[in-house]
């Protein structure tokens, strides 16, 4: 079929960076030039949309806190799927883990009485060991009895969502919310603080580049990162080289999912500062940090780009709806354009395109399946 | 000559330009939801109608927890007043307020105020009561649906409120509740319709933004309501009647305040609208001037009772009678009057006794005749 184009795809065994970053930029960039027609169907010119959007977040310090505001919880989520993919641990679970963290995070917020400086402390490694546990009963069942974890992470979201809406309603309900559905606010004292009068909650953003420089140095340097690579890469050569299934995967599970529950914890003691409705406390954060992850192709450190390239998504559809008049829904079209591109990509990624007849390709084409 | 006369007149435009007044509004869902935000806009181009001198900028489907990057946009546009139309904006809008001391802010259902934040609602709670009045005397199995969003005072209490019209015609009756927790959920409210039908009930009633419980009660023939905006069309031979609000009753009123200076952004602390019938900001109806769809109106003139107050009365005139009596600003009927029990047989209000509208707003308490969860309930 190609070959009627004069071109051939022959495959390749590892893409080297610069060429990984070139395909990525360019399934962005197609996305972005697709959203384009889709603003001049709208009747708005694609150019100065895009112009106000880059003012609106990109120039204004109020509007780019937004964005890297909106990124923190898609980095620490993105980062942990960074990890758990590596082992081709399919966790869809992410939103769910936010939520066990911000279950933490809430109550040591409510009901356990700390002095401030270990109060922060504290909510973080609660939200960190909820999260981890959301993750760990998937993990288990996966490694012991074969349950698709993709399945069981997907439904241990809703759980999380109705576990969140009974606190809210029952247990948990504010004393001063006269009957609406939320928790009481936390002291004062225990909101993260955030940089000037903006609401990036600096704590959170922090832990997030810390986490990524970590799990990077995890994957590439130390022992368990190599086991989980060799878990994701070859589970046979895995298995016969004694590779511990069992210890590795749920240690790497729960880094993943406790890394969400972080993200949980910085929404709701950085910005909401009580415990709401599961929708508000995560606008599918831990779903876009799928796109994260998948962006940022396996690298824990390229997940900081990606993720702010996210946030900014996500700011740029606040810019669009208030100065450009577009449908809400637009946020997620760009999301799900940026999906599509980027597993159109993917191909690229494992075959070379060649034009027929150049020399290189006739010594591989013997082996290629063109 | 002339063309100086046009500059001047480009001028003096620009100059009434900015003399007008730049008003946000602020949706939490979208403006096709034909509920809620649709009714809020209808408002709002009411209002632009009426008052010439104001310009209005929009932004739908805002998440609740999500409002401040909103208004920091709006703000930069040159917004002066900010109406917020969601309950869980509360936050979102004092601190925003907080930041903006300029700025006016109306925060819609909301319960707390600052000097430049003021609440109001166009409240239903009468009109839900006239609703039960009509499916008291409607329903063939004494059981009445109501698919509800939030166990919030307020939905409690027009719950209440419709059961108790309903127990007035038709001692028999019951009121079946399924709460959805959103204010926006075609799909659960379908589910929750389908469930009460499974379940008995034939009159339906409810709180959510889209006209979805209609349209599945519709598939069976049953009778449901407008709510919020007229959705009479959507099913012109089932949709018995409704609550339809007013917002521009609000929005005019107070824009006016805030154009002469009775309202600024320093003396609101004390400003809560809590309208009713009286005040034109709500009425009932399957969409405006039709209170009752005329397809129901010889079984509504059948169904005569006995009553108390007005002695032998046809449902259909007793919904007109009460109507009368509720629309006065001082109302001479309350429907949350004494005796009243709640389901557990608590006395509520004794013999005569009158609800203050502080316990309407922070109502909690389960009418006698209501089934189903009751999340908080005392």
């Amino acid at each position: 079929m190609l070959e009627r184009f004069g071109i051939r795809l022959v495959p390749r065994l590892a893409a080297p960076a610069y060429v990984v970053f070139l395909i990525s930029l360019g399934a962005i960039i197609a996305a972005i030039i697709v959203t384009g027609f889709i603003f001049w169907a709208y009747g708005v010119n694609p150019f100065s949309a895009y112009a106000i959007i880059a003012e609106r977040t990109l120039f204004n310090g109020r509007g780019f806190s937004e964005v890297v505001r909106k990124s923190v919880p898609l980095l620490l989520a993105g980062v942990g799927l960074v990890l758990a993919f590596r082992a081709q641990f399919w966790n869809i679970g992410a939103e769910g883990q936010i939520l066990a963290g911000a279950v933490g995070a809430s109550g040591v917020a409510l009901f356990v009485p700390l002095p401030p400086p270990l109060a922060i402390p504290a909510m973080f490694l609660a939200g960190f060991i909820a999260g981890a546990l959301w993750g760990f009963l998937p993990a288990i069942l996966k490694i012991r009895l074969g349950v698709n974890e993709i399945i069981t992470t997907l439904m241990m979201n809703y759980i999380a969502l109705y576990i969140v809406r009974w606190l809210i309603n029952g247990p948990w309900k504010g004393e001063s919310v006269v009957g609406f559905s939320y928790s009481d606010l936390f002291d004062r004292a225990i909101w993260l603080p955030t940089i000037g009068t903006t609401r990036l909650h600096w704590p959170t953003l922090l832990l997030g580049l810390l986490l990524a420089a970590f799990i990077a140095f995890l994957i590439n340097r130390m022992r368990l990162g190599f086991e989980v690579r060799m878990i994701g890469e070859g589970p046979a050569a895995a298995r016969y080289a004694g590779v511990n299934f069992l210890t590795t995967t749920l240690i790497l599970v729960s880094l993943a999912a406790g890394a969400a529950g972080l993200a949980g914890v910085g929404e709701v003691a950085g910005i909401h500062h009580r415990l709401v409705e599961p929708n508000s406390i995560s606008l599918g954060f831990g779903y876009t940090a799928i796109i994260v992850a998948l962006l940022a192709r396996g690298s824990p450190l390229a997940a900081i780009l990606t993720a702010l390239f996210m946030g900014w998504v996500f700011a740029s559809g606040d810019v669009m709806k208030v100065a450009l008049r577009l449908p809400f829904q637009i946020t997620g079209v760009i999301n799900g354009l940026v999906l599509l591109f980027i597993i159109c990509s993917e191909p690229l990624l494992r075959y070379r395109i060649e034009r027929i007849g150049s020399r290189a390709s006739a010594v591989e084409s013997e082996t290629g399946p063109a | 000559m002339r063309r100086w006369l046009v500059i001047l007149l480009l001028f003096t435009g620009f100059a009434f330009a900015q003399d007008s007044l730049k008003v946000g509004f602020i949706y939490v869902g979208p403006i096709g939801d034909a509920g809620w935000t649709y009714a809020h806009d209808l408002g709002r181009l009411a209002t632009m109608a009426a008052l010439p001198s104001i310009e209005t900028v929009i932004v739908e489907s805002v998440a609740e927890a999500d409002i401040e990057p909103f208004i920091d946009q709006l703000v930069a546009d040159g917004v002066q007043v900010i109406f917020a139309t969601s309950f869980g904006y509360g936050d979102g809008v004092l601190a925003a307020a907080a930041r903006y001391p300029d700025i006016i802010f109306a925060h819609a259902t909301g319960i707390q105020r600052a000097p430049n934040v003021m609440t109001y609602i166009a409240d239903f709670y009468q009109v839900y009561y006239l609703n039960g009045l009509i499916a008291g005397a409607l329903t063939e199995s004494n059981e009445l649906g109501y698919v509800a969003a939030f166990p919030i005072p307020e939905v409690k209490r027009h719950i209440n409120a419709f059961a108790l019209g309903a127990r007035e015609v038709n001692p028999e009756a019951i009121v079946e509740v399924r709460w959805l927790f959103s204010w926006f959920d075609p799909a659960g409210a379908k589910e929750a319709t389908e469930a009460l039908i499974a379940e008995g009930a034939d009159v339906f009633a409810f709180t959510e933004d889209t006209p979805t419980v209609i349209q599945t009660a519709a598939e069976r023939g049953f009778p449901s309501y407008s709510h919020y905006a007229s959705m009479y069309e959507f099913s012109p031979d089932t949709v018995v009647s409704g609550q339809i609000v007013n917002w521009e009753a609000i929005y005019i009123d107070f824009l006016q305040g805030v154009l002469d200076g009775t309202y600024t952004n320093e003396n609101l602390s004390d400003l809560d609208y809590f309208w009713r019938l009286g005040e034109d900001s709500v009425s009932a109806g399957a969409a405006p001037g039709m209170v009752i769809n005329p397809v129901y109106e010889d079984q509504l003139r059948a169904a005569v009772l006995d009553h108390p107050e007005f002695g032998e009365i046809s449902v259909y005139d007793l919904v007109f009678a009460r109507i009368e009596q509720m629309s006065m600003t001082e109302p001479a009927y309350e429907p949350f009057t004494g005796p009243l029990s709640d389901r557990k047989g608590n006395v509520v209000y004794e013999e005569g006794q009158v609800a203050t509208i502080p316990e309407l707003l922070g109502l909690q308490w389960a009418a006698a005749n209501v089934v189903g969860p009751w999340p908080e309930e005392p």
